[in-house]
């Protein structure tokens, strides 16, 4: 069954200020699908209208068959689509151990047999259990981001931008890590600004352009795509050369 | 004055100084922990801090409980006010910021102060303590009820942090205070959060108000002549820091002890005002605070 089926989502930051236009998308069960598109498309108002922050003003959203009205984020947790935000994403105060815990909120009486499965799987999170979250790195916080979001169990990981600010070497070590987190079974949808990366460790994009659907299909035939190549080369959306054709 | 008078005077008003500080702590990390997690500054604290003094008065003199019973009395008193407080005079102001939700706690200062002297006008009312003759050390003299209050204090904050550091509760009261976004993307409710960060807060305050008034006396004013001295530790100390609202409470109850001292006791109220500004010049983020 698909994990995530989105159809026809409209929503932003007020009824004057739509993002989101009419956005499609599906998730299957292992896959890791990348929404990608130049900035003001709309990526992150997907990931936060899917992760209950704002209410849509229209469309459908099914999560393993189930619909789902993303009321609240309590309620996009009980329905098991959990986000990584971009920024500030970990709780810098309290220690590694205690955002791990604050993941499983919703649900404290698993969080003891969770934080050994974050353990296992990120061993680093183990050495640094004590350690106030402010003190990680970049590349550690994020890890912990991802770690903190899993101990709610999801069934869908939505992860914000997740190489923003990264070094390079960081941002691939971070994109293997994603990418074994999918092949293990976790459906993944991912928000990125590096977009060429990205359609390299992805299965499926999405790209966005001005809050519609523009392109979609398979990750590596969008990133040999010329027109894809055109618009993100380098990484980076090519400045917008419709105002000097016109001129 | 002989330099051996002098030392030991300073030494005592030291030791007056902690033992002060360390209870006005406890309204200060009230003050504290609430502008932590909604973010404004509570000046209905010492307002709170009569409603507590008088709830305990009630507990004590009226039911005739023991002390420590009616301190909870205090507590519980202060917290329920807060809460109404909070939701009837500051909650609907929340969308027009900080400020006006100072105001209106202002506000409420004042209508909690009024009622109070509706029910027990202006008078001085007293706990009902038995008499205690001073424990003597050389020099230095220490009341017994201090030295209780001092350490009731003490397992107040004890009892603060475990409830901040190893309860659910209090650990999501710590997240929502360090990033409020992330904590309701994890499903924490900030207005439950709210609620329980307002009644700890007032509580606390309630508590230290009664025990101010079980070394003298209380009156309406007993908390609103505090709220200079708690907004002064909350600053040092770095708004929403707790353990910098203990160390500025200690700072401040040293300074006023030594100013009474070394100066005059009318000056006493002068030493908030001066760290305030001092702070606010040197160090706005304060001793322990993150944010300017």
């Amino acid at each position: 069954m698909t994990a995530l089926v989105v159809e026809g989502l409209v929503g932003g930051y007020g009824p004057d200020d739509q993002v989101v236009k009419g956005v499609g998308l599906t998730v299957a069960p292992g896959r890791l699908v990348c929404v990608i598109g130049p900035n003001g498309a709309g990526k992150s108002t997907v990931l936060k209208l899917l992760a209950g922050l704002l209410r849509p003003m229209a469309g459908s959203i099914r999560v393993f068959g189930q619909a789902v009205t993303p009321a609240s984020p309590r309620a996009m947790i009980a329905a098991g689509c959990v986000l990584v935000p971009q920024e500030r994403n970990v709780f810098g105060a309290l220690t590694v151990e205690e955002n791990l815990l604050m993941g499983a909120y919703t649900e404290r009486g698993r969080a003891k047999s969770r934080i050994a499965e974050a353990y296992a799987r990120f061993p680093l999170l183990r050495e640094r259990r004590r350690q106030a979250a402010r003190t990680l790195s970049g590349g550690q916080r994020q890890v912990l981001a991802m770690g903190q979001a899993l101990m709610a169990a999801p069934r869908l990981l939505m992860l914000d931008e997740p190489t923003a600010g990264l070094s390079p070497v960081a941002a691939q070590e971070l994109f293997a890590t994603i990418r074994a987190l999918a092949d293990s079974g976790m459906p993944i949808l991912m928000v990125e600004q590096n977009a060429l990366d990205a359609l390299h460790v992805s299965d499926e994009a999405v790209v966005l352009v001005d809050g519609r659907n523009a392109h979609g299909g398979p990750a590596r035939a969008l990133a040999a795509d010329p027109t894809i190549r055109r618009l993100f080369l380098g990484g980076r959306a090519v400045p917008d050369t419709t105002k000097e054709m016109s001129a | 004055m002989p330099d051996s008078f002098l030392f030991g005077a300073i030494l005592q008003a030291l030791i007056n100084g902690v033992i002060s500080g360390t209870i006005l702590a406890v309204p200060a990390i009230g003050f504290s922990a609430i502008f932590a997690v909604l973010n404004y500054p509570n000046f209905a604290i010492g307002a709170l801090a009569s409603v507590g003094a008088y709830g305990g008065l009630v507990a004590n003199t009226v039911f005739g409980l023991p002390l420590e019973v009616s301190l909870l009395a205090a507590f519980a008193t202060a917290a329920v006010a807060g809460i109404v407080v909070e939701w009837v005079a500051v909650r609907p102001l929340n969308q027009a910021g900080a400020l006006m939700m100072a105001i209106a706690s202002l506000a409420a200062a004042i209508v909690l102060e009024n009622v109070i002297r509706f029910f027990w006008g202006n008078g001085l009312r007293g706990y009902d303590l038995p008499m205690l003759r001073d424990v003597q050390f050389g020099a230095i003299r220490v009341g017994p009820q201090q030295v209780k209050n001092f350490g009731i204090s003490i397992a107040a904050m004890v009892a603060l942090w475990a409830f901040l550091a190893l309860t659910p509760l209090g650990r999501a009261m710590r997240a929502v205070a360090d990033n409020a976004d992330l904590a309701r993307l994890r499903g924490v409710d900030p207005v439950r959060i709210a609620a329980v960060a307002v009644a700890l807060g007032a509580g606390l305050a309630g508590m230290g108000g009664m025990l101010i008034g079980l070394d003298t006396s209380i009156d309406p004013l007993t908390g609103p002549r505090l709220v200079l001295s708690i907004f002064a530790a909350a600053v040092l100390g770095g708004l929403g820091s707790i353990p910098g609202a203990v160390v500025g409470a200690l700072v401040i109850g040293m300074a006023e002890e030594l100013t009474v001292l070394l100066i005059a006791p009318s000056y006493r109220s002068v030493v908030g005002f001066v760290v305030i500004l001092a702070v606010l010049t040197v160090r706005p983020a304060g001793l322990f605070g993150a944010r300017a």
